[in-house]
């Protein structure tokens, strides 16, 4: 579940004032877990997700792992 | 869940069952398809229907004495299909060359054929084409017996000529002028290994089973007119050709009885209510045989007998193209898939539990119990998806908690006494019924959770009316039945809040409750039986509406009932009391009282399936020409989104002067949660003179939410407290995003099981929404991935 976004780069994490970090960050649903590459802050760790990425692949794969 | 028992109810249903035509026909032609075949055109198809089921097909498709047309239920609306006339048809238009049957070898075992008529015939054909050796005697010079008697318009000699050539083609011994008698029979039974009696009269009577037609357990078979004691044609084919799979069988040395209680005629189950369709004369002939014209015509008069009331009544199974059989094979996969998806969830959270499928079923079988049972075991088994029913359970949380949950008695004379004073005490109700107050409840006033949070300003009136109108003191008691939870299949969560209700009625001393929201009214009758409970609408009938000017503009509506009022047949007559007596004109919908549909809002569809839930709205308010009036808050609501003018009985009864009620949108999510509250302050303030506890709702951030955001808000499930809620958190931890371009911040918070995303921008001291969503995964931030033990995979 590699994703980036086309406007990701411009944020930045507004507590470090660092620009985002393509990173492994680690998710979990019901029994599964995953890992995924995110953009994060490399300091405070926030990870940064987008609109089309929680209503798209991510409901996806939550409705995947749901139905198992 | 009894998967058996599932099944058990699945094998009822008789959408599936064969019709009437195609039950009564003795070789079972597929009437239907045959019929369908003509209407499109497609002769040669329906040809080949014939040429599959039918015996010597050229003879009989001329001459059948169709056993099918009588029963056919196009005879109670302008006359049966002329079946035979439209096989008549085919056999002119639709001929095509049969394909060359390559014969088997001839060693499965000797068979004698005695009489060489239709039924001998049909015998000995269908056991050649098996690779029997058959040899038939025929004590005439020629083969077809009585079938001559039949030569004329339709079925010339030529045609029969041709027909018994193919049968001497087939090289099968044919001894003619042979005279079989008893004893020449008892010969024949030592030197064939089979022998079938196919002649018209024997000189003896024969003891024949009448499923396998073999006389006791011998090799000896009957078929034909000495059988069937009639002159049927098509009758002789039928039994010739069961004989013939019989003596297969019996050669074969398996049993001769297995599976054979639907050859020849039969009971269909099939049940077909042909009320609604228009009466359509038989096309006439304008020459002997249907013109292919005439023929498609004819054809298109058939009704296609199936039994689908259930599924023309309900648009969830429309949807998911399923019939309750198909349905119930379903949910039988589903529930016992071990590893694997459960591809049938979305259906089975689709259904709005809302009943009609059984009124409507000629068997009641109720896919409503059914699904409800299966819901219950998804649930048990922890394979229920969480996003289905989430929000609305969280929403029932909230009614029983202290942002609105309230038991209280009706305030004593003492608390009263300062109202007790003239023009009052001699022209308020409720003045006059505190001033009678006798310190027992006999009455509490229970309106649900989802009325209040549509009508929060007229709980207070109706409280007062009560007050003033039904015998005895009248308490009240705000918060949720359950109905969330009972549709949801949780039913450990639905038990506790029974008891919950239990509790609260044993203390009061068994008060009847008033009920005003027809969900309520379905748990209570379902859940807690021992409670006496009367609807707000029966006594509005008995005690007289609130004295106050209506608005009576003469017009009609037409009553969408409730779906979970369905049995309750005084409740739909109080409601119509109320509307005729409030002046205006009732026109009822097809589908209304025991028959209503669902708005869309049932079995929590409207949570787990917006799609779903929008189909059931849009073909409800499609029904009507006119205003619509219901009596249910969520009808109400969904009507209204759905671009209908509806009206609540209460904009009726209690009118506004804020324009119009038909159209007036119904609260966000948000303003449900808040409405809620709001009437538990109005109540405790206005009624007990309680200062209310702090509110809990009050929002501190003033936010700028554009309308296109609003409607996201409200579709996504996500309520003004999150946003208030990841505002809070991101203002005063810095945890969020910012973007130096457009001057915009996003931030996130998890709540409970779901994180919530807002992107904003400050203006001023104001808060402006750019968009929200959230997500129930779980972002383990910070995490070093070595510190998980989990097993991890690559999404």
């Amino acid at each position: 579940m590699k994703h980036e976004s086309y406007d990701q780069t411009k944020w930045l994490c507004d507590k470090c004032q660092r620009e985002l970090e393509l990173a492994k960050v680690k998710v979990r649903y019901m029994e599964g877990n995953f890992e995924v590459d995110l953009m994060k802050c490399p300091t405070c760790n926030q990870v940064f997700i987008d609109e089309a990425l929680a209503l798209g692949k991510m409901k996806e794969v939550e409705e995947g792992l749901e139905d198992k | 869940m009894n998967l058996d028992k599932l099944l058990e109810t699945g094998d009822r249903c008789i959408h599936k069952e064969p019709p009437t035509c195609t039950a009564q026909c003795p070789v079972h032609l597929e009437i239907i398809d045959f019929l369908s075949e003509i209407e499109k055109g497609n002769f040669q198809n329906a040809y080949k229907l014939m040429e599959k089921k039918m015996p010597f097909h050229h003879i009989i498709g001329r001459i059948c004495d169709h056993p099918c047309e009588a029963p056919c239920e196009r005879s109670e609306a302008g006359g049966s299909i002329r079946i035979s006339e439209l096989e008549k048809a085919v056999l002119e238009y639709g001929v095509y060359k049969p394909k060359k049957i390559w014969p088997l070898p001839k060693n499965k075992g000797k068979v004698a054929i005695i009489g060489g008529g239709l039924s001998g015939l049909t015998t000995a054909v269908d056991l050649d084409k098996k690779g029997y050796i058959v040899t038939i005697f025929e004590k005439t010079n020629q083969l077809g017996g009585r079938l001559w008697d039949f030569v004329g318009n339709s079925l010339t000699e030529a045609i029969l000529q041709q027909e018994l050539k193919a049968v001497t083609d087939k090289k099968m011994i044919i001894h003619f002028e042979e005279t079989v008698d008893k004893s020449k029979l008892t010969e024949l039974l030592t030197e064939y290994d089979a022998v079938y009696l196919g002649t018209a009269n024997w000189e003896a009577p024969v003891e024949v089973n009448p499923v396998t037609f073999q006389v006791s357990d011998s090799a000896l078979f009957v078929g034909g007119q000495l059988l069937n004691k009639t002159d049927s044609v098509i009758f002789s084919a039928s039994s010739g050709r069961r004989a013939a799979i019989s003596i297969e069988r019996y050669l074969s040395k398996v049993s001769l009885t297995d599976s054979r209680d639907r050859e020849g005629v039969f009971e269909t189950p099939l049940q077909f209510d042909i009320s609604s369709k228009e009466p359509l004369p038989p096309i006439e002939k304008s020459a002997g045989i249907y013109s292919q014209e005439e023929a498609i015509e004819e054809a298109k008069r058939c009704v296609k007998c199936q039994c689908r009331k259930c599924i023309e009544g309900c648009v969830h199974m429309r949807q998911f193209e399923m019939s309750p059989d198909a349905y119930i094979r379903q949910i039988n996969h589903n529930e016992r898939i071990i590893l694997g998806t459960h591809y049938a969830n979305k259906m089975i959270n689709s259904c709005a539990e809302c009943g009609l499928c059984k009124e409507e079923c000629f068997l009641e079988i109720s896919m409503n119990d059914v699904i409800h049972e299966t819901r219950e075991s998804m649930v048990e088994r922890g394979k229920m998806p969480v996003s289905a029913h989430d929000f609305a359970l969280k929403d029932m949380a909230f009614s029983n908690s202290s942002h609105f949950s309230l038991v209280r008695k009706q305030p004593s004379k003492e608390e009263s006494k300062d109202l007790f004073y003239y023009p009052l005490i001699s022209f308020s109700d409720y003045v006059k019924g505190l001033y009678k107050g006798t310190g027992k409840t006999e009455y509490l006033f229970y309106p649900g959770c989802q009325l209040p949070a549509s009508y929060p300003d007229d709980i207070k009136s109706i409280y007062e009316y009560l007050v003033g109108h039904v015998k005895g003191d009248v308490g009240i008691y705000l918060g949720c039945c359950g109905a969330p939870a009972d549709w949801a299949g949780q039913q450990g969560l639905m038990m506790e809040n029974i008891e919950a209700i239990k509790k609260v009625w044993t203390e009061m001393e068994r008060p009847t409750f008033i009920l005003a929201c027809s969900s309520c009214i379905r748990i209570f009758e379902k859940y807690l039986p021992e409670i006496k409970v009367e609807s707000l609408w029966d006594i509005y009938v008995r005690e007289g509406l609130p004295n106050k000017d209506h608005i009576k503009i003469p017009q009609t509506l037409s009553i969408h009932d409730a779906c979970g009022t369905r049995e309750n047949s005084d409740l739909h007559e109080s409601v119509r009391k109320i509307v005729a007596k409030l002046g205006y004109g009732i026109e009822e919908l097809e589908y209304s009282k025991e028959k209503t549909k669902c708005c869309g809002y049932g079995g929590l569809v409207y949570y787990a399936n917006r799609e779903q839930s929008n189909a059931f709205v849009n073909e409800r308010i499609g029904e009507s020409e006119h205003d619509l009036l219901v009596y249910c808050a969520m009808c109400k609501d969904l009507f209204v989104s759905g671009g209908k003018r509806t009206y609540h009985l209460l904009d009726l009864i209690y009118p506004k002067d804020d324009g119009e009620s038909a159209t007036r949108k119904m609260p966000t999510l948000s303003e449900r949660h808040r409405n809620r509250s709001r009437v538990k302050q109005i109540l405790l303030k206005e009624i007990w003179c309680e200062e209310p506890i702090e509110d809990v709702m009050e929002e501190n951030l003033t936010l700028i939410i554009p309308d296109d955001v609003k409607k996201n808000i409200e579709d996504r499930y996500i309520l003004i407290e999150d946003i208030q809620a990841v505002l809070k958190n991101a203002e005063a931890k810095n945890e969020r995003f910012c973007n130096p371009d457009t001057g915009e911040y996003l931030a996130r918070l998890r709540r409970d099981n779901v994180t919530f995303w807002v992107k904003y921008e400050k203006e001023a001291e104001s808060f402006l929404i750019k968009s929200v969503y959230s997500h129930r995964m779980e972002i383990l931030e910070g995490m070093e991935i070595a510190e998980e033990q989990n097993e991890t995979r690559k999404l």
